[in-house]
């Protein structure tokens, strides 16, 4: 099962669609998680999902506001989905019944 | 582009090109100030080794190689000094480790620790490259105890304990310049190693603990064993590192 900040990059990624890379998938995850990112955490986390075959990474363009640099540009592959799928499914059956989870049914199914 | 943001691009050169791109880019487009960008590389490096060391690899190379090799290098490379020094006639101190050995075994000495320098070195530069770092760096130490506490006392020059490091080096670079030995070269390297030392240990002129110096040749010949004279052995071993 994967692990709860590779949820949030997977999450993240697939919002993004198109334009999911590093500094996008930063901002999102910290604007969305309200929680800090490190470049390092964000690295090492897309390396480890690209090497779990959950995500696929290539260089993109570049841009004037990166200095010239280009992109690592991301995309969740379907075994990617399915596993955060799986994650967000387990997440809503433990919640169950939880104070903090009136009104969730758990139920994804629908 | 600010000369504080040098400091960043130095930092950074470990990565690979395109990962160094991608992770100087984000930071610029983040607006980042110098320090946090620094901070970021810096982290990701770190993460990287801490990541290098879940494997056996680098525990192997580090302190199933590097450590003790070092030290028996060192001792026979002192070793080879003093007897040279007492073949030539030139004065040695009465605790100089040298034996009652003339040319011929001083000449086989010289070859053997060459290879056994060179096989410590190549073996270490295959096992775990990026890690490298960490066994020059605790030889360095060991380098500077020698030097500090020993080399006085047995009145020898201070690079007597080095002359191992020329073949050691030029192992390692073989190995990360991706030159690989094939299975019967690495067997007939470690049977001349052996039967040699075999030679000067039947003439009382190898100290036991050398033994353990054939070691990394015959950790050559067994990484290569799978597929013999095609080196696919070694391609796998280094696609798993």
């Amino acid at each position: 099962m994967l692990g709860e900040f590779e949820y949030l990059l997977i999450t993240a990624a697939s919002r993004l669609g198109d334009d999911a890379y590093g500094a996008a998938i930063r901002q999102e995850i910290e604007s969305t998680a309200r929680r800090k990112c490190s470049i390092g955490a964000l690295y090492t986390t897309i390396e480890r999902l690209e090497g779990k075959g959950l995500i696929s990474t290539w260089m993109g363009e570049s841009t004037p506001e990166r200095g010239g640099r280009a992109k690592r540009m991301v995309r969740v592959t379907g075994k990617g989905a399915r596993a955060a799928k799986e994650f967000y499914d387990a997440m809503m059956r433990v919640s169950r019944g939880a104070s903090w989870a009136v009104n969730q049914t758990g139920d994804t199914s629908r | 582009m600010s000369p504080a943001w040098s400091l960043v691009e130095v930092a950074a050169r470990p990565l690979n090109r395109e990962e160094r791109d991608a992770i100087l880019g984000d930071s610029l487009e983040a607006g980042e100030n110098t320090w946090q960008a620094l901070c970021g590389v810096l982290g990701l490096i770190a993460r990287r080794q801490l990541l290098l060391w879940k494997s056996w690899r680098p525990w192997l190379s580090v302190f199933g190689f590097g450590i003790p090799c070092t030290v028996l290098l060192m001792a026979v490379s002192m070793s080879v000094t003093c007897t040279f020094d007492r073949l030539m006639g030139f004065k040695v101190s009465h605790w100089a480790p040298t034996g009652h050995e003339g040319f011929t075994l001083l000449l086989c000495h010289i070859f053997l620790l060459i290879a056994w320098s060179w096989t410590t070195g190549f073996t270490l530069g295959s096992l775990s490259p990026r890690t490298l770092w960490v066994n020059a760096s605790l030889g360095g130490f060991l380098a500077f105890f020698f030097a500090r506490h020993l080399l006085d006392m047995l009145g020898v020059s201070r690079f007597a304990p080095f002359l191992f490091l020329l073949p050691a080096i030029w192992g390692i670079r073989q190995s990360l310049r991706g030159i690989r030995l094939s299975f019967r070269p690495a067997v007939l390297l470690a049977t001349t190693m052996a039967v040699l030392m075999t030679a000067a240990w039947t003439n009382e002129a190898l100290w036991l603990p050398n033994w353990l110096l054939i070691i990394p040749a015959l950790f050559l010949v067994a990484t290569r064993s799978g597929m013999p004279g095609t080196g696919e052995a070694s391609a796998r071993v280094s696609q798993a590192r």
